[in-house]
């Protein structure tokens, strides 16, 4: 395999877009990432979309065809890539292999989704058609459902506290209001969310134990990179960035039939992929972007990608490693928390704020000297995962 | 009662659900088909503030459980103070409506 760099990227507030079509905002997030890397009027090889459902959310399938046509980049070849909310990630491992295996040399991959089309128990239900059809969505199973049923066994196993939740929130908001990009820009407090006796009133329980402030906001947004081989990137003017390990993994459908429910089996095996085709270990990442559509899911993470020993990460987070500043930081972006999770965008996002990092682009939330930076993508929950391994060439 | 349809590999014993073409642990073909035990305990559970579309309710608990021969299923927990580890025992009931039609499913109730 050849090395892939990520020559461009690019994207767009997310937020609630009721002026944007997702056609809008696939084709400005496209634009800005082939703008980025000083692409120019080169033709284009292939296209990859990332979105979990745009047929349901907004009325629309093949979403990469139309999209090839707003860019004027025919013939080029278009796919949308289908993972629930990893989607954006499976979308860049396709573009990584176009590009490693030499069948493509210019590859974009944008990620993206429309989600407040639709209102909030409406967009509830259509992210709950994740769940098994007959033995789960029948009973009203919802994501936070799932995450709610997580979070009691783990907090029970590993003594995390309903404070750690809500110390994931409030770094994850505070790192957000550096982050222009980002749907939530408010600063949150522990008495607002948690410790005041009518903090309940700010943060309600949406699936015990997990709380309003637990859960990422639904935002409509998009997200591109522009993928190409190191004798391009070289032509064109950005700093390289590569992506030098994938990993992807699978588990069980259900929660109830993983034999330890608090063992997220993919997200390590995914993890473990990328990092032994990267050549680095987790001790040698200087960034990292974590799946935290649910705050104990940050601290879950990291300690199934082998950041910290099970048991630990909230350890970590309460010492503040996780911070910007901190030893390893974590969702210096914001997170899906603040930045927001519009299903499709957030892999690709993940790996937009980690070349941003990589470049010393970050502006106020830069990490200093970042080199090595690392993404995971956490569909379903927890059964379809990917890891990517981000490294600057010096 | 009615309920729901388990599958224990004919090779290995491995007792699942819901349904896999092969073995989740042996990749074995062949099932028998076996009915949860009327009995159970909580393994976990949410009480769910925000439901989907089309349900309109608050607090509802949903959990799962595992039978005392093994069977583990999702389930309504028809019980305002649950707790991991309460034995349950299983009824056979309407858990929503979809499309004008009741879907029945598993409802728990604790035992006396």
């Amino acid at each position: 395999m050849r090395p892939v760099v990520v020559a461009g990227v690019g994207m767009i507030p997310f937020e609630r877009r009721d002026e944007d079509s997702l056609m809008d905002m696939l084709a400005t997030a496209g634009l800005n990432a082939m703008d980025d890397a000083g692409l120019g009027d080169r033709p284009v090889d292939s296209v990859y979309v990332g979105n979990m459902a745009s047929g349901l959310f907004n009325h629309q399938v093949s979403v990469a065809s139309a999209l090839v046509d707003r860019l004027s980049l025919l013939p080029a070849a278009a796919d949308r890539v289908e993972n629930g909310p990893a989607s954006g990630g499976s979308a860049i491992k396709n573009g990584f292999l176009a590009v490693a295996s030499g069948f493509n040399d210019v590859v974009l991959v944008v990620g993206g989704e429309k989600m407040r089309e639709v209102i909030g128990p409406k967009a509830t239900d259509i992210v709950a058609c994740m769940t098994h059809p007959e033995v789960e969505y029948i009973y009203g199973l919802t994501l936070p459902a799932m995450a709610g049923m997580f979070a009691r066994l783990y907090m029970e196993k590993y003594g995390v506290t309903r404070e750690h939740l809500a110390m994931v929130a409030i770094k994850n908001q505070t790192n957000g209001l550096l982050n222009p990009y980002a749907h939530i820009q408010m600063k949150i407090t522990m008495e607002g969310i948690l410790t005041h006796p009518q903090s309940h009133i700010n943060s309600p329980v949406v699936a015990d134990p997990i709380h309003l402030y637990d859960c990422c906001p639904v935002s409509d947004g998009a997200a591109a990179v522009l993928l190409t081989t190191e004798e391009i990137a070289n032509k064109l003017k950005k700093p390289l960035v590569t992506i030098d390990g994938v990993g992807q993994a699978t588990d069980t459908h259900t929660l109830q039939e993983r034999s330890d429910p608090t063992d997220l089996k993919a997200v390590t095996l995914a993890s473990e992929q990328a990092f032994k085709m990267a050549g680095i270990k987790p001790k040698d990442i200087d960034v990292a972007e974590l799946h935290d559509a649910f705050t104990i899911l940050e601290i879950a993470e990291s300690e199934h990608a082998g950041f910290f020993p099970k048991g630990e990460g909230a350890k970590a987070l309460e010492r503040g490693e996780t911070q910007i500043g901190g030893k390893l930081p974590i969702n210096p972006s914001g997170g899906l928390k603040a930045r927001g999770h519009p299903v499709g965008a957030t892999g690709v996002a993940q790996v937009v704020e980690l070349v941003w990092q990589l470049r010393g682009e970050a502006g106020e939330r830069q990490v200093k000297g970042a080199a090595n930076g690392f993404s995971l993508n956490f569909g379903g929950f927890g059964n379809n995962v990917l890891a990517f391994v981000l490294r600057r060439k010096s | 009662m009615k309920t729901i349809t388990a599958y224990k590999c004919n090779k290995c014993g491995l007792v699942m659900y819901p349904y896999h073409d092969r073995c989740l642990n042996c990749k074995g073909r062949d099932f028998k088909e076996i009915a949860p035990t009327s009995k159970g305990k909580l393994l976990t559970y949410t009480v769910i503030e925000q439901l989907p579309w089309g349900m309109d309710e608050r607090g509802r608990v949903l959990g799962v459980v595992e039978f005392d021969n093994g069977v583990k299923a999702l389930g309504l927990i028809k019980d305002d103070a649950p707790r991991i580890g309460m034995k349950l025992k299983v009824n056979w009931e309407p858990v929503r409506e979809m499309g004008g039609e009741e879907i029945f499913g598993l409802t728990f109730e604790k035992t006396k």
